[in-house]
């Protein structure tokens, strides 16, 4: 079953949206059972924000992240990022478009045990084509950035949580992508690395004009984002800005 | 580019170590395999190994030494009458049953080999030349002397100075020598005489082979194509010295079913380093595969990532190398400090490393497996 998104029209912006999704629907196979996840969603993303998908769990916003990041490809509607139609990619094509253009922060850091905070984040930079002296650079001012060049040479055994996802940051956005994709990246950590986090997502799309999508039910992330887009059964039931209060279309 | 193969290998060497063990080992089997029925096979030729001959000459179609059968006394003046024959040499193989003296339990079957014990010429004698030293020859003449091994002392229940006898004729152990042990028997020299004694009315009016020694520079080939078989000096035939000692090794390789029971113990170690090997890189691969994930969601592709698996199976497999070869090279050197009948080459040694090294491959292309669990999308919940 197909049901329309009761998104309000998208929000209107002087610059044009970096992530469309047009009624997409997207449905995953459990043995017999086949479970729809997205319902002919619709919703535009904008660079220079950080919009966050909320919502309860099961509700697809992860399913709606993948997507529009190019790590799965919808059943049916269109993905855009970019203005390019992502599914009209081939797989090489694909993963060059992640390559150049997408940063990735998940809730687990998935850092390599055996390299430093450094060289983790060198690592991306080297299949950039980057010799490891000018991605060594790049990579100790990204640290800077999230506030960790001070424990560069570190491994994950001996950084804390909170230290281990600034670190994630810093490899995603070594890169210096256009888009950055956050799945939950506060849940592992305490108040008061969740909000460090969070106020470096923030930051990163005010001054690079990063596009920042942001999947969290953290209700401090909620508070920091620019637009914050709510989620229930597969389609979004509310497009709002925090800073007016729920209920308000961003418009 | 971030060497995260040799970075991870080195961080977490524990994790490789079941791989770069199985490897090793595989590698220590199939050495000391190689090892052994090179020993055991050279043991086979090691009568004309052993010997100083350029041709040999025996019954037609003989396919190993110990199967000689005897061939006419015209046959020695056959081979003095070709013109690059420097010297002609009888040797008579026989066999009987070794019973020491006092001893209890059952008798020992051993091969005798009756050798000259003179000069032999310019060069000297050339029957087991290599192991025999010119006054032990020279001793044999005793009646009833013998040379034994000295790994078959125990077996023959005597010891050097002690006497025995072979099929009811006395004999003395003279002394004993490494490096006469004999595939399916134990050697036992002895003067042409005394084996004729031993041999008693089976001893050949003539030979079981004759051994020549041909002029300085001249090609055996040649020579042993001109000694084309003439009925006048009866039934024989030639074949230069490399010939015959081939002719033996295959004859116990692959004439004998060995040959095909070591292939199929090779494919076995093979395919059981493989496996393991494979199933703990595949391990090492999938305990990574969120880290892997996250590289493949930046845009590294499953090609980059598979190829940081491969380097890390050649890594292990360079480990694995080192790891074999030195515990190969040890258990050799124990092996023959035991008198057990080891023997390497260089060519045999390198199929070893080659076959270590290409279980590695194998296993790291084995391994890529474990990265189809690198699915980004898998780590979005």
């Amino acid at each position: 079953m197909i049901r329309q998104s009761r998104l309000v029209p998208a929000p209107r912006r002087a610059v044009a949206p970096t992530l469309e999704a047009r009624r997409v629907d997207k449905s995953f196979v459990s043995g017999v059972v086949r479970a729809q996840v997205l319902h002919g969603l619709s919703a535009a993303i904008y660079p220079g924000e950080l919009t966050l998908i909320s919502g309860p769990s099961g509700c697809g916003k992860s399913t709606l992240l993948s997507l529009l990041s190019g790590l799965q490809t919808p059943d049916a509607g269109e993905v855009r990022a970019l203005g390019q139609n992502l599914a009209g990619l081939g797989k090489r094509a694909l993963e060059r478009f992640r390559l150049h253009h997408t940063g990735f922060v998940f809730q687990g850091f998935n850092l390599f045990p055996a390299l430093t905070a450094l060289e983790q984040v060198q690592l991306p930079l080297g299949y950039l084509g980057m010799d490891n002296k000018r991605s060594a650079v790049r990579a100790l001012r990204v640290l800077e950035e999230v506030g960790m060049a001070h424990r560069a040479s570190l491994r994950p055994a001996q950084l804390s949580g909170g230290e281990k996802q600034r670190v994630a940051i810093a490899r995603a956005l070594a890169k210096e992508p256009q888009l950055l994709f956050a799945d939950e990246p506060t849940s592992a950590l305490d108040a008061e690395n969740g909000q460090r986090v969070i106020d470096i997502l923030h930051r990163i799309a005010r001054q690079h004009g990063t596009t920042v999508l942001c999947v969290s039910h953290d209700p401090r992330a909620v508070r920091h984002a620019d637009r914050v887009l709510s989620m229930e059964d597969g389609v979004i039931c509310n497009d709002w800005l925090p800073a007016d209060g729920p209920g308000r279309a961003a418009h | 580019m971030i060497a995260l193969a040799r970075k991870t290998l080195a961080y977490e060497w524990r994790r490789f170590l079941p791989a770069v063990f199985a490897l090793g080992f595989s590698g220590v089997l199939l050495t000391v395999q190689a090892a052994l029925v090179l020993g055991i096979f050279d043991s086979a030729s090691l009568y004309v190994s052993a010997s100083s001959a350029d041709l040999w000459t025996g019954y037609p179609g003989t396919q190993s030494v110990s199967f000689g059968r005897p061939i006419g006394p015209d046959v020695e003046m056959r081979l003095r009458m070709d013109p690059d024959v420097q010297d002609v040499e009888p040797y008579l193989w026989t066999e009987g049953d070794w019973h020491a003296a006092g001893a209890r339990g059952g008798d020992v079957s051993v091969y005798v080999s009756g050798i000259s014990t003179g000069s032999g010429g310019p060069s000297g004698a050339m029957m087991f030349s290599a192991l025999l030293p010119p006054d032990l020859r020279t001793r044999l003449d005793e009646p009833g002397a013998v040379v034994v091994d000295r790994a078959d002392l125990g077996q023959l229940q005597v010891a050097p100075g002690g006497e025995a006898s072979i099929a009811g004729r006395q004999v003395r152990v003279i002394a004993a020598l490494p490096g006469l042990r004999a595939l399916g028997g134990v050697n036992v020299l002895a003067s042409l005489d005394t084996a004729r004694r031993i041999a008693g009315r089976d001893a050949p009016a003539g030979a079981t082979y004759y051994l020549s020694r041909l002029r300085p520079g001249t090609d055996p080939a040649s020579v042993r194509d001109r000694l084309s078989p003439d009925r006048a000096f009866g039934p024989f035939e030639t074949w230069t010295a490399r010939d015959f000692a081939r002719r033996s090794q295959h004859y116990w390789l692959f004439g004998t079913g060995a040959g095909v029971a070591v292939l199929f113990m090779a494919v076995i170690v093979c395919v059981v380093g493989a496996v393991v090997t494979s199933q703990s890189l595949i391990g090492v691969v999938a305990g990574s595969a969120r880290e892997y994930a996250v590289l493949h969601a930046l845009g590294a592709s499953m090609a980059a990532l598979g190829r940081v698996v491969v380097e890390q199976a050649c890594w292990v497999g360079g480990l694995g190398l080192l790891t074999g070869a030195v515990f190969s090279a040890a258990l050799l050197a124990l092996a023959d400090s035991q008198d057990v009948p080891v023997a390497m080459n260089l060519a045999v040694s390198l199929l070893c490393a080659a076959l270590v090294a290409v279980l590695a491959l194998l296993s790291g292309l084995l391994a890529m497996r474990g990265l189809l669990r690198a699915d980004p999308a898998e780590l979005l919940r």
